[in-house]
């Protein structure tokens, strides 16, 4: 009796769970706008699945109704980060969140209300982070997520400035005496699971014959690599250095390959639909870079008050003197005018985010290298603040 | 002399009755050797630093420490229920023995405080592990005073005079013990660690257990639809494991709720776990009404009752008396099923073993083997003393003794 | 006189209908309610809602598996419920034998055995499964000798902390018809066993039907292995740099999962064991021993016989626990269903459908063990009672 009963329910589940999807396609269908959506699915060689179509846009914006208006009443920013990323996202002791995105979700919430604490932080998995940010449960996503095509059109996402020029590597132990991909050829490589990194493990080892050993928390993969139990292990290679320089056997127990086997931009993304706060977000990333090149520190902003440099007035909010008069630069973004040295104050320039939190005097020990300022041979660049 | 006689007649007995007996007992008597030797080494080499540095971690995520005072405020009221329900139990115990003639026990004195640490040892044991722990004074004085204020409200209570209203303030306090942690905007959406862990079994256990108690009585109910339903609930939930459910929760269950709503992931997780455990928590109620004699029902309808009655005032109180043990069980089973909210990015005690351990300065040094030892003990601690209590539950309410 | 009919809000039969049909539209309304919010937010967010995900590439490979990253995912889910299948039929026997042992432990004459069985159970029953897969991954797995450097004991394994090698056999030509073969002599050894049974009850001789039914089986297995000639070879793992050869193998995640939870749920069956052996009324131990059985004989054919009976169904759900429990293999990436799902979902799948396909393939599992054990289970009441 209690047998048919769970029979006849799994097989009503079933039903239910294939009728029910018959019938919103039809109407799906019906709607011409979101059947295009419905349809679109891409699948290149290297096995990138595109999200069919997860989101097409949620929410009308119109000024002054769109997200910064309901940030600013609620009082606070909702930013998706991640708390187990050594550097760049984790919790600290006394249960402070620290790291270089965290810096700049404080950045936005000084640029939006003054304070650097005005945020409400929301950790996400590797696989939740899209779901959360198309859901409208957080406001902005800074959780070293990787800029790519069909996020930024599939996803409901849209990709703003990047803040981190990251490159997938390999690490080894030294001792292996691997030195390019193919000497990796039967042997186990670690890589964290709904990434962008396990997908392009699998397009650069796709004639390569290996064992992927697919985590789903940073630490346990770390454990597995340390104890031995994969060869090499595939992830950005800003991580892979952290651990390098903590690793208890010396930093010369293992080796980053040379290969670059792609490209890893990581930066913050918001949802589709809200060009404003989009805006807000991209000139905050802008706006601690310019500070970067025009040596703007979080420990000098007020020593500026009297600068001649118009570009640093315009930031600082200070007054103009012109032919028509004095004025104060407003950008428009719907900020208040002078919002940069907030900005500037809570969490200083870029470098100074950099250095603070991966840089070489960090446990990290990160160099600067692509994510030097253009002025010194990186891609760090912003357009101007005028 | 006089006294090892008897021993070695034990000995012999109960550790080498026979050669097939020896053998087990010098073989388990060497790996008993071995495991302690290995406890010991690793209890006097390792470096507990990271422990010490994230205690407050561990056990409260990353609630804002300026309003740690709201924990400790919380604990104390916490320790006054507890001790209230004790002195309470122990008062109606003695009044009913004094209605029914029998010899009246003596209310709690000074022996009693062992008997506590007796029943309570492994709770005390982590309570004293977190305290080495600690760097500063202040928890231990939280303690001490916490189990200072359970004992002197458990006694006052025990000697005041009985009365079924008291119970009330046992079911409130930890009402006010919530607003004062949920006040000035800490909702349960910013608690982690052990804090956390706690909360969801509790919260999970009583959101579930109206939703529960209806599915119990519709699967019994002689309504042929009322029980299709009810079973076809039952059955569908505790089919599949909470994973999936607590996976449902985080990507799907926003898409069966208007728009407007929008829960956060920890409200969510909980819908999840109420879903999951209410099909459980049928089961168990579905256990206590079986047990129940139909003599009890007959009785109760030749007396003229009606149906509804019958069920409230003669099924349901002896029913959900004999369930009380297996209830514990389930929240035992919840408790520690509480740590897969870790899969799914909710910063329980289990997710915090992860945090700490990707905390720049503890990063990649296997320090897992620190951290996870310490997160059992807790759990272990929470659950041994629980089963121990349904245990002596089941034994004083003389379950299957009948 | 007919006595006068009650009014019809007191009539028993009108009220039920009245009831019912309550329960019938509020579960309706309630399903109404969110139908419609499901059907509005997957319009609002243009999320599609087939199953054709089913059929588009998976993207990564997975460990222990052949599949390419071109499979569609249809093919990987697959995958993961072999992976469960193979932890579920690995485990269940284990911790059946492991649970029965520490339960009959627990009852021991012996002293130093019963503590032991008592703190085995006391410690694992009440530590969460997760932390003991976690444990077991990261505290015993991982202590194993690194991938790079393999031991291998007796020239007979290969074991390091990625994976494991036994022997195993390696089917050769003829292998179908030597299945074959030994299968019907199964079948017919189970023929015999009936007969023998019958032949005991109707006449009281000896039985004899381990003797005869294996006895038969094993002459017919040694004769078509002649006949057929190597149908099957015996294979020992051959490390060779860094590719093993032949015997079977199972990765290091399946152990350490197979094993915490083959712990945790013997900790839970030897306490079922253990109520169900002190459930026998202790009259049947006592004329047991009157009748000169050993206490191996006690237990075997007076003592467990009348305590499966009352540990069947606790058991089922300890065995229904264990199934549900492999989901939480995705801590430590052992590829089960679950985790297959997860990566799914990660990378970009959507994440409803391939919910409801895993609990569908979940419902199966119960389904399936349900039916096997209340088979075992109504087998074993008619021939009780």
């Amino acid at each position: 009796m209690k047998l048919r009963l769970i029979a006849a329910l799994a097989a009503v589940f079933l039903l239910a769970a294939c009728t029910q999807a018959a019938d919103t396609t039809t109407t799906v269908g019906g709607t011409p706008t979101t059947a295009d959506g419905g349809v679109t699915t891409t699948a290149d060689t290297g096995g990138t699945t595109a999200p069919a179509g997860e989101t097409t846009t949620t929410g009308a914006t119109e000024p002054g109704d769109g997200l910064l208006a309901e940030v600013q009443a609620r009082g606070s920013v909702r930013c998706g980060i991640n708390e187990a990323v050594p550097g760049f996202g984790f919790l600290e002791a006394d249960g402070t969140r620290s790291g270089f995105d965290i810096d700049f979700c404080r950045a936005v919430a000084a640029a939006i209300f003054g304070d650097p604490e005005a945020v409400e932080f929301v950790p996400l998995t590797a696989q939740q982070r899209f779901t959360a940010l198309q859901a409208g449960e957080i406001d902005v996503l800074i959780r070293n997520t990787t800029y790519t095509a069909s996020r930024d059109g599939g996803e409901g996402a849209t990709f703003l400035s990047t803040t981190f020029y990251d490159g997938q590597g390999m690490m080894v132990r030294a001792d292996s005496g691997f030195t390019v991909m193919e000497d990796l050829a039967n042997t186990a490589i670690c890589v964290l699971s709904g990434t962008t990194t396990e997908l392009n493990l699998a397009t650069r080892f796709v004639d390569i014959p290996y064992e992927p050993l697919t985590f789903d928390e940073n630490d346990v993969l770390q454990e597995a690599f340390v104890a031995g139990q994969c060869d090499g292990w595939t992830s950005d290679k800003s991580q892979l250095a952290g651990v390098r320089s903590a690793f208890p056997e010396g930093p010369d127990a293992l080796v980053i390959m040379e290969e670059t086997f792609s490209k890893e931009p990581l930066g913050p993304a918001v949802r589709d639909g809200d060009s404003q706060w989009a805006q807000i977000i991209d000139w905050v990333v802008n706006v601690t870079i310019i500070a970067e090149e025009l040596g703007l520190e979080s420990g000098n902003v007020d020593t500026f008050a009297d600068t001649e440099n118009l570009e640093i007035r315009r930031l600082l909010g200070l007054e103009i003197v012109s032919d028509e008069g004095t004025t104060i630069f407003d950008a428009g973004l719907g900020l208040e005018p002078g919002w940069p040295a907030d900005v500037i104050t809570a969490v200083g320039n870029y470098g100074e985010i950099f250095n603070r939190n991966v840089g070489p005097d960090t446990p990290l020990a990160l160099e600067r290298e692509l994510n030097a300022l253009w002025t010194e041979g990186g891609l760090i660049y912003a357009p101007p603040f005028r | 002399m006089t006294i090892a006689a008897p021993r070695r007649r034990w000995v012999k007995k109960n550790l080498f009755g026979g050669v097939w007996s020896s053998l087990v007992t010098i073989g388990l008597g060497l790996a008993i050797g071995y495991v302690a030797f290995v406890l010991i080494r690793f209890l006097a080499t390792a470096d507990f630093t990271i422990l010490r540095r994230n205690l407050a971690l561990f056990m409260v995520g990353s609630f804002p420490r300026p309003e740690l005072w709201r924990v400790a405020v919380a604990v104390l009221i916490l320790a006054v229920a507890a001790g209230v329900a004790g002195g309470l139990i122990n008062a109606s115990a003695r009044l009913r023995a004094h209605q029914a003639g029998l010899p009246v026990p003596a209310p709690p004195g000074p022996r009693s405080l062992v008997n506590g640490f007796r029943r309570y040892w492994p709770l005390a044991l982590l309570i004293a592990v977190c305290l080495l722990l600690t760097e500063t004074v202040t928890p231990t004085i939280l303690v001490l005073g916490a189990i200072g204020i359970l004992v002197a409200s458990s006694w006052a209570l025990a000697r005041l005079p009985y009365s079924r209203w008291s119970w009330s303030l046992v079911v409130a306090l930890p009402f006010v013990a919530y607003l004062v942690l949920s006040s000035s905007g800490l909702g349960w959406d910013k608690w982690g660690g052990f804090m956390l862990n706690i909360f969801l079994t509790v919260a999970g256990i009583l959101f579930a257990f109206p939703i529960g108690l209806s599915l119990a009585l519709g699967r019994r109910s002689s309504l042929p639809i009322v029980r299709t339903f009810s079973v076809a609930y039952i059955e569908l939930f505790r089919g599949v494991p909470l994973i999936t459910l607590l996976l449902l929760g985080v990507f799907a269950l926003r898409l069966f709720l208007p728009s407007q709503l929008n829960p956060s992931s920890v409200t969510r997780i909980l819908v999840a776990i109420t879903i999951f455990e209410a099909a459980y928590i049928a089961e168990v109620i579905r256990g206590g009404l079986q047990s129940l004699p139909t003599g009890q029902v007959e009785a109760a309808s030749s007396l003229g009752l009606s149906t509804w009655k019958t069920t409230r005032l003669i099924v349901l109180p002896q029913a959900l008396r004999a369930t009380i043990p297996a209830m514990v069980g389930q929240f035992i089973s919840l408790f520690k099923d509480t740590t897969l909210v870790a899969a799914v990015g909710l910063s329980d005690m289990l997710n915090t073993s992860s945090i700490a351990t990707s905390q720049p300065e503890f990063n990649a040094r296997g320090l897992a083997r620190i951290t996870l030892p310490f997160v059992a003990l807790a759990f272990w601690a929470g659950s041994y003393t629980m089963s121990r209590e349904a245990r002596r539950l089941e034994r004083r309410l003389g379950i299957g003794e009948r | 006189m007919t006595p006068a009919r009650p009014p019809f809000w007191r009539n028993v039969k009108v009220l039920r209908a009245v009831i019912q049909i309550i329960a019938l539209v509020g579960v309706g309304l309630v399903v109404y309610v969110l139908f419609f919010n499901v059907t509005n937010n997957l319009r609002a967010r243009g999320i599609r809602t087939d199953f054709e995900f089913l059929d588009q590439p998976f993207g990564v490979r997975i460990a222990g598996s052949d599949l390419s990253p071109g499979a569609p995912v249809r093919a990987a889910l697959i995958n993961g419920v072999k992976n469960t299948l193979a932890l579920t039929v690995v485990g269940l026997p284990l911790l059946t034998i492991l649970g029965v042992l520490v339960g009959v432990g627990r009852l021991s004459a012996n002293w130093l055995v019963s503590k032991v069985a008592t703190v085995y159970v006391e410690i694992l029953r009440n530590l969460p499964p997760l932390l003991l897969i976690v444990f077991a991954f990261q505290g015993v797995i991982l202590r194993l000798p690194p991938a790079r450097s393999p031991a291998t004991p007796f020239g007979w394994f290969v074991i390091s902390n990625l994976e494991t090698h036994v022997p195993g056999f390696r089917a050769g030509a003829g292998y179908a018809a030597f299945i074959s073969a030994v299968g019907l002599a199964l079948a017919i050894g189970a023929f015999v066993w009936w007969w023998r049974t019958r032949v005991q009850q109707e006449t009281g001789a000896p039985h004899h039907r381990w003797a005869w039914s294996l006895g038969l089986v094993a002459v017919v297995g040694v004769i078509a292995y002649l006949v057929i000639g190597r149908p099957v070879t015996i294979t020992l793992p051959v490390l060779t740099g860094r590719v093993v050869d032949g015997g079977f193998r199972g990765l290091g995640a399946f152990f350490a999962v197979m094993g915490a939870l083959v712990l945790y749920t013997s900790s839970h069956v030897a306490e079922i064991v253990r109520g169900s052996i002190q459930a026998v009324p202790k009259g049947q131990t006592e004329a047991a021993s009157a009748l000169a059985l050993s206490g191996f004989q006690r237990l075997r054919f007076v003592v467990l016989p009348q305590a499966l009976r009352v540990a069947l169904p606790p058991m089922i759900n300890q065995y229904l626990n264990y199934v549900k429990n492999t989901s939480l293999a995705i801590v430590v990436g052992f590829a089960e269903v679950t985790l297959i799902a997860f990566q799914a979902i990660g990378n970009g799948q959507p994440a409803p459908q391939v919910i409801i396909t895993l609990m569908a393939a979940y419902l199966m599992f119960s389904l399936v063990i349900s039916l096997i054990i209340n088979v075992f289970n109504r087998r074993l009441r008619v021939v009780t009672r």
